[in-house]
């Protein structure tokens, strides 16, 4: 199990022990004594080293299988035959991943966090075992869950029971030691058993009947089927709806979900129950426009994918073999990811008008002038490009990697993963080095612009050597040309514009070339062109 | 490139020395034949023959590596949209997104194809019993045979591409399926190109037999002139040969004692002229299944 384990994940492996091998250099390095603002700076790369390398683990360890035809995610099938005792299957991941997953929570929280000033208000023993207990849960509910009904419903349910058991300690009433373990001891031992009943009941073959529920539910589709015959008005819109289907809704449920239950519950409930103040409302605020940007470039990994669960990356055969071309099937991928974008900070605008009116702290409107440019007066026209600008970029980092991902080759996809993170991390070694060194700093101000224009260029060069490339193997039009060109140009002149302002604002008009070259080389231009071309190369294998 | 020309311009799959290889293993090799509009072509040839391999480079979801390929006079992979508008397709691993409900694919599909035919694909969903609310993934291997059948034919395509439509079936939805296609190709004259190792199906249907062999074309003519071609015979010695008797022109030679059945390529004179050879006599004679021509060649040294 652990070579199947350590076999599927090598390179998500090799980068999880980078990045705590980088969090325990941060550590040392602040230990030896660094300015403030350099030391928030190493707490929150590596907080966000930690983070990511963490969720990581927990997919790794969960020991899941996704069946993409069936639409399917559990224990994974094969092993179900194999003459082995129930008890013994749902055991040996179980350890293994808990394991895991609490023994490099604690590396991270003793090595490396705790001397960065995050010293955990509860005992490392008890963080671990309500982190086990939690793991355990969602393997539970992920391996059983052809026999859980309302399932997200569930896994929420387990998520809040735990975020509330994990509080104990902190209570405002008392709890005594032994009915705080008690009670984690009771869903450690819950988890284990409802995975063994899940599983003995998957063995015998009762887990993929519907339920009465379900029945009913397909009943009610199947009326609704009989009377709804709406055509798609264009094989565009057919195929935005299908990547909507698979995939556009994933980060406005899971931004909306945190926007309008999440935070709500975590800032006017969970604070309440541990007699904390709720934070102001531009943190709340900030906290709800962040997150989904912060989302969108972790989901954005998979968004060339065609079917989220589906492993091999390869464009699936009913799609390829309808007459659209590659441009049209990536242009319909783009205007999806762009509704997505733009339905998320809806969601979020409208989590954080909750949020304000169950603080009863006025609204949205009120408050809105504290994050525009234009002051408090015209915070109606300030706010609109605010949320404009949030929507390109979420937009933007959704589409991240589009063009590597779009080839269909898992080796391509990683090796630009793997360029993107090391460019990264040089662009900060850079900042790092700026920041440090007084004359490296002069030097890379008296050549950035020079740097920037150049990087543009090639940026362009690439783009449009890509574009004709595809137009001559009719791999796009010329009118997806347009749209992709002319979106770019416009966004680039938007979110240039719109940090010019904000440069005038902060009476930095020095800065406002090099915002300007940086707004029209984050936005992505070369990796659209390219998409197309990789699409085909997937295509046409 | 140089395509294998019909008697007429009238080729609607043109196949030219196409090769192709999977790191070392070739799985097509120089492979050449056309299909000429109106017919129903069958192509078989055992597992791992390059069936499959050849239906994707027709698609273009494979490029030749080597050699060409056309489809209505277009390369599938310069131009997908003008080839792939006028072929349907029912792949062997069916590849239908499995969360998507009956109803759903159907308008999914039709979006494509604007000489969809509602009445037509109304009419084959009652046919074959499906239900629109019922989820794809839900559905038995026989239906979602059915469902794919269904997407490839409502448009009434050109070109009726269909790659082991058989497979997993029972005999009942098999017929389902073979009958649709005869009435198709009867009422409307189009063509239809399709895979089979049930060489009893191809026989009854296909009007043209491609066998491939190890990547290679084997036998390529009208399936009454493959099975003309061949005679399967027996074959009687006056005294029992010690060992398997060598038959020149014999595809396949099996039996023990004074008695042996053989498949022989050529006419009833040369069998008669190389039996006489070894001693033997033709005793025994009739026109041999697409079956037994195909076990014959496939257990022999594929030439």
């Amino acid at each position: 199990m652990l070579w199947e384990i350590w076999g599927g994940h090598k390179a998500g492996f090799f980068w999880q022990g980078v990045t705590l091998g980088a969090g325990l250099c941060f550590a040392q390095w602040k230990r030896h004594g660094v300015s403030e603002l350099l030391a928030v700076e190493l707490t929150i790369a590596s907080l966000s080293a930690f983070i990511g390398g963490y969720l990581h683990l927990l997919s790794c360890f969960a020991y899941v299988e996704m069946d993409a035809a069936k639409v399917k995610v559990g224990y994974p099938g094969r092993l179900l035959l194999k003459p082995l005792r129930t008890f013994h299957l749902v055991l040996a991941p179980m350890l293994v991943g808990g394991l895991a997953v609490t023994t490099m929570l604690d590396i991270w929280l003793a090595f490396v966090l705790k001397p960065l000033g995050f010293l955990p208000a509860y005992d490392l023993c008890w963080i671990s075992a309500v982190l086990l207990s939690f793991f355990w849960w969602m393997q539970a509910l992920a391996w059983g869950l052809p026999l859980v009904r309302f399932r997200s419903f569930v896994m929420v349910a387990a998520a809040l029971i735990h975020l509330t058991v994990g509080v104990m300690p902190q209570l405002p009433f008392s709890i005594s030691p032994a009915w705080q373990w008690g009670t984690l001891g009771a869903l450690l031992v819950s988890a284990v058993s409802f995975a063994w009943i899940g599983l003995n009941l998957m063995r015998q073959g009762r887990g993929d009947g519907p339920s009465r529920i379900s029945a009913l539910w397909s009943g009610l589709r199947f009326a609704r089927a009989r009377t709804s015959r709406k055509k798609f008005r264009s094989a565009f819109a057919a195929q935005f709806w299908l990547e909507w289907q698979r995939q556009g809704g994933l980060l406005p449920g899971l931004s909306g979900g945190m926007a309008l239950v999440g935070f709500p519950f975590l800032f006017f409930v969970g604070f309440k129950w541990v007699g904390v103040d709720a934070p102001p409302p531009e943190v709340v605020l900030i906290l709800m426009l962040i997150g989904p940007l912060l989302l969108s470039g972790m989901l954005g990994a998979a968004l060339a994918k065609f079917d989220r669960l589906d492993s091999t990356r390869e464009l699936p055969g009913y799609i390829s073999v309808r007459p659209m071309t590659n441009g049209g099937l990536v242009m319909a991928k783009l205007a999806m990811a762009l509704a997505s974008s733009a339905l998320t900070l809806l969601l979020s605008v409208a989590g954080f008008c909750l949020c304000q009116a169950l603080a009863g702290k006025g609204t949205l409107l009120s408050k809105a002038g504290l994050v525009t440019p234009f002051g408090p007066v015209s915070y109606m026209t300030g706010c609109a490009p605010a949320l404009l600008l949030l929507i390109i970029m979420t937009w933007k980092n959704l589409l991240a990697g589009i063009g590597s991902g779009l080839t269909g080759r898992l080796w391509i996809a990683n090796l630009f993963g793997a360029w993107r993170g090391a460019a990264g991390m040089g662009f900060c070694a850079l900042v790092l080095a700026a920041k440090l060194y007084e004359d490296f700093r002069e030097a890379l101000l008296h050549w950035l612009t020079a740097i920037l224009i150049v990087c543009l260029a090639a940026k362009i060069g690439v783009s449009i050597a890509a574009f004709a490339w595809g137009l001559r193997r009719n791999a796009i039009t010329a009118r997806a040309i347009g749209w992709m060109a002319g979106g770019w140009t416009v966004c680039g002149i938007f979110v240039a514009g719109y940090a010019g302002h904000v440069c005038n604002a902060l009476n930095q008009p020095g800065l406002r070339i090099w915002v300007t070259l940086g707004a029209f080389l984050i936005l992505p231009l070369a990796d659209l062109a390219i998409a197309p071309l990789a699409l085909a190369w997937n295509r046409h294998r | 490139m140089k395509f294998p020309s019909p008697s007429s311009a009238e080729a609607v799959v043109a196949v030219s020395d196409l090769s192709r290889h999977f790191g070392s293993k070739a799985a097509l090799d120089e492979v050449s034949f056309f299909v000429s509009r109106g017919s129903v072509l069958g192509l078989v040839g055992e597992n791992g023959a390059g069936k499959t391999t050849l239906i994707k480079h027709l698609l273009g979801t494979l490029k030749a590596q080597a050699g060409g390929v056309r489809v209505f006079g277009l390369d599938p992979v310069a131009d997908p949209v003008g080839v792939l508008g006028r072929v349907g397709y029912l792949s062997e691993r069916r590849d239908l997104p499995g969360w998507m409900r009956v109803d759903q694919f159907m308008r999914y599909t039709q979006a494509f194809y604007p000489g969809w035919d509602e009445q037509y694909a109304g009419q084959l969903l009652e046919q074959f019993q499906l239900d629109p609310a019922q989820k794809i993934k839900t559905l038995s291997q026989g239906q979602q045979a059915k469902i794919g059948l269904l997407t490839s034919l409502a448009y009434r395509p050109e070109l009726l591409i269909l790659d082991e439509p058989s497979s997993g079936l029972d005999p009942v939805v098999r017929r389902d399926i073979l009958e649709a296609i005869i009435r198709i190709v009867a009422e409307e004259g189009r063509t239809v190109l399709f895979s089979s190792h049930l060489l009893d199906e191809v026989q009854r249907v296909a009007d043209h037999v491609v066998m491939l062999q190890r990547g290679r074309v084997v036998l390529n003519g009208r399936t009454e002139e493959v099975r003309g071609d061949h005679i399967s015979a027996v074959l009687a010695f006056a005294e029992p040969p010690a060992k398997t008797p060598v038959l020149e022109g014999a595809h396949a030679v099996a039996g023990y004692g004074s008695e042996w059945r053989v498949l022989f390529g050529g006419s009833r004179l040369e069998l008669e002229t190389a039996a006489a050879l070894i001693g033997a006599r033709v005793v025994e004679e009739r026109t041999p299944t697409l079956d037994e021509i195909l076990v014959a060649r496939a257990g022999g040294k594929g030439s």
